[in-house]
């Protein structure tokens, strides 16, 4: 096992991940920039390294400070969390030949993970769903126009290097293909450095799907059930939960086992998790694989009891999952929602601020991931999420009401400082969310009627 | 404190002393975490107070502004006396020469001018230079040769020459 991880992160993951190696008996170390000099994983980490200014280019994502905080402290294993160098193969690849062990997989399978077009390719042949269309990059209209007309219209043109939903353009005529093919193309170039782009069966209200899995060394692979995460507002994930209403026990079992084994058929290490879109039908399709642990990470571990950071670590230092597939029993229902200082009646603009009040609900299965404290900066360099507020419950009726009266009891305040949990309430109490009956389209559509109540009693 | 204007008084020679003693140990008190020094010698007593570190941050119900951001920086503590910390521009190990055995870019007591490279921050075998902010003489070097060094920890000190 490690003796020393250095943490490339900030914010609640830092922590989180400062408080997996804690209990595993493993030294942290916190890095930071200026801004962060202040946070709760400064003060938690057995040590901490000032890496750069604010800005992230020169702190977090700055490969020879990180590398350089290290080595200062010589530190054996490196944790990137999620964002920042967390996918970056080019980093994985640096600290192996520093010495140093990337919590994570491999730099050659990150690479395949994330050029989308090859992990479709291989994830097809490893026997996962796809939706209709192409794998390969298509290269001219011509050729897109064929599959449209195959696949039949709508269709979706993505980039192969897009993602966080950028680069992808739907088209409902035929008569707008060959200019929106282009300017998907343009667009593809102009951010992600690389034009190609792919084009697939566009599904207009499908559920979000994520199987969440963790590959050893020695062969072995696990899935921890799946997480329902269809309330987004344009592509940004607010509330996740598992396991997801849709699919039966035979559909989890099938969809779980199908994304280990194309995991374990890549040499894929580490936890790592699979996207797939849920038509109304219950055909699952694979989207893409984040090689990285996610936010919504929690909720798996509210059901199935596994320490899902821990197992991680684990497996980076070459030992082999600590549990079974057979172990894994998925017990109950679990929701999160990311409380973030956004504000929810103008568009979500960050509202960074220094937090007043900050008072974390407590109670009977409530789980608050978060590094805020009373005093503490929302600062205006990095994302906006203040805490993930996480609940258990025998049922999804009971989480949800598990979740209301957590919500209730969270008092954040601050000049300026507005947050979406007023939002996450009136989405609870939303009949259609309480069905369960959501799609990745929900969002939108619950802001669209919200505005037209507004209008006819305002 | 205020300097106070001494032109006939008997105690001149005496008052300045006391008042080198001072300047000097509050001088040496810089980046400890001492925030209160009291000295008696004969009927003569100094009493040194200093603010906590830390005080120096953003102020309750302040907007988030960049450059409040951080908490106090070697810059605005050393910013009470006249001494100017050059400070690391990154994280890396410290070296005082151009290589092994090489003379030293400064010593205690050289006279720098602004842009002259006075140490080398060595991070992933990238050699960065780092340059002298302003004209002064190094009054102090903080580190030796193959020390590791964090963002913005001070390396050196100049004092302001010729003002």
């Amino acid at each position: 096992m490690f003796e020393k991880v250095l943490i490339a992160n900030r914010g609640e993951i830092a922590l989180r991940v400062a408080r997996a190696c804690r209990e595993l008996g493993i030294k942290s170390v916190a890095v930071y920039s200026t801004a962060d000099a202040e946070s709760a994983v400064v003060r938690f980490a057995d040590e901490a390294v000032q890496i750069g200014p604010p800005a992230a280019g020169r702190s977090y994502l700055h490969i020879p400070s990180i590398i350089g905080a290290a080595q200062k402290t010589g530190a054996d294993a490196i944790h990137p969390g999620y964002g920042f160098l967390s996918e970056d193969p080019y980093f994985a690849e640096i600290c192996t030949n520093e010495g140093i062990t990337f919590i994570g997989p491999k730099p050659d399978v990150m690479e395949k993970v994330a050029d989308k077009a090859t992990a479709r390719d291989l994830m097809s042949k490893a026997g996962l769903p796809l939706l209709p269309g192409t794998v390969d990059p298509v290269n001219t209209v011509d050729e897109a126009r064929d599959i449209a007309d195959e696949i039949g219209l709508p269709v979706i043109i993505k980039a192969v290097a897009g993602g966080g939903g950028r680069g992808m353009t739907v088209v409902w005529n035929r008569e707008e293909l060959a200019s929106q093919y282009r300017s998907t193309r343009a667009t593809a170039q102009a951010v992600f450095k690389d034009s190609a782009v792919y084009v697939e069966r566009y599904l207009q209200a499908p559920y979000h799907t994520e199987v969440q899995l963790v590959c050893d060394e020695h062969g072995g692979g696990v899935y921890f059930g799946e997480r329902d995460c269809s309330v987004q507002r344009r592509h940004q994930k607010l509330i996740e939960e598992a396991p997801s209403v849709h699919l039966t026990p035979e559909m989890r079992t099938d969809i779980g086992e199908k994304a280990v084994n194309g995991a374990l058929s890549i040499g894929y290490t580490g936890a790592g998790t699979m996207e797939f879109l849920l038509d109304q039908d219950g055909n699952l399709a694979f989207m893409e694989m984040n090689a990285r642990i996610q936010v919504e990470h929690p909720v798996s571990e509210m059901i199935t009891d596994c320490d899902l950071i821990q197992e991680q670590i684990r497996v980076a230092a070459g030992e082999q999952l600590s549990v079974t597939q057979d172990a894994v029993e998925l017990k109950g229902h679990a929701l999160e929602c990311r409380i973030n200082a956004e504000d929810p009646d103008n568009n979500f603009a960050p509202t960074a601020g220094r937090l007043e009040t900050y008072v974390p609900p407590g109670g009977p299965w409530t789980r608050v991931d978060s590094h805020c404290y009373p005093g503490w900066t929302v600062s205006p360099f990095y994302d906006s999420l203040i805490a993930k507020l996480i609940v258990w419950a025998p049922d999804r009726e009971r989480a949800i009401n598990r979740m209301q009266r957590a919500l209730s009891e969270f008092e954040i305040s601050g000049r300026g400082v507005k947050t979406t949990i007023p939002f996450h309430q009136r989405i609870l109490a939303n009949a259609q969310f309480r069905s369960g009956d959501v799609t990745t389209d929900f969002v939108e559509q619950f802001m669209a009627e919200e505005k037209q109540l507004a209008a006819a009693t305002g | 404190m205020s300097e106070s204007e001494t032109s006939t008084n008997p105690d001149q020679e005496f008052i300045r002393s006391v008042w080198e003693e001072a300047r000097d140990l509050i001088k040496r008190l810089e980046g400890s975490t001492v925030q209160r020094f009291s000295v008696e010698a004969g009927g003569t007593k100094i009493e040194i107070e200093r603010a906590a570190a830390g005080a120096s941050a953003p102020g309750a119900g302040q907007p988030v502004a960049a450059a409040s951001m951080p908490a106090a920086t070697a810059e605005e503590i050393a910013a009470s006396d006249d001494r100017h910390p050059i400070l690391a521009p990154l994280v890396g190990t410290f070296y005082g020469a151009s290589q092994p055995g090489a003379k030293p870019f400064v010593e205690e007591g050289d006279f720098v001018d602004e842009g002259q490279t006075v140490a080398i921050v060595e991070a992933m075998k990238l050699m960065n230079h780092v340059k002298a902010g302003r004209s002064g003489r190094v009054s102090e070097i903080l580190c030796k040769d193959g020390d590791w060094v964090e963002f913005e920890q001070p390396i050196m000190y100049l004092e302001a020459t010729g003002e």
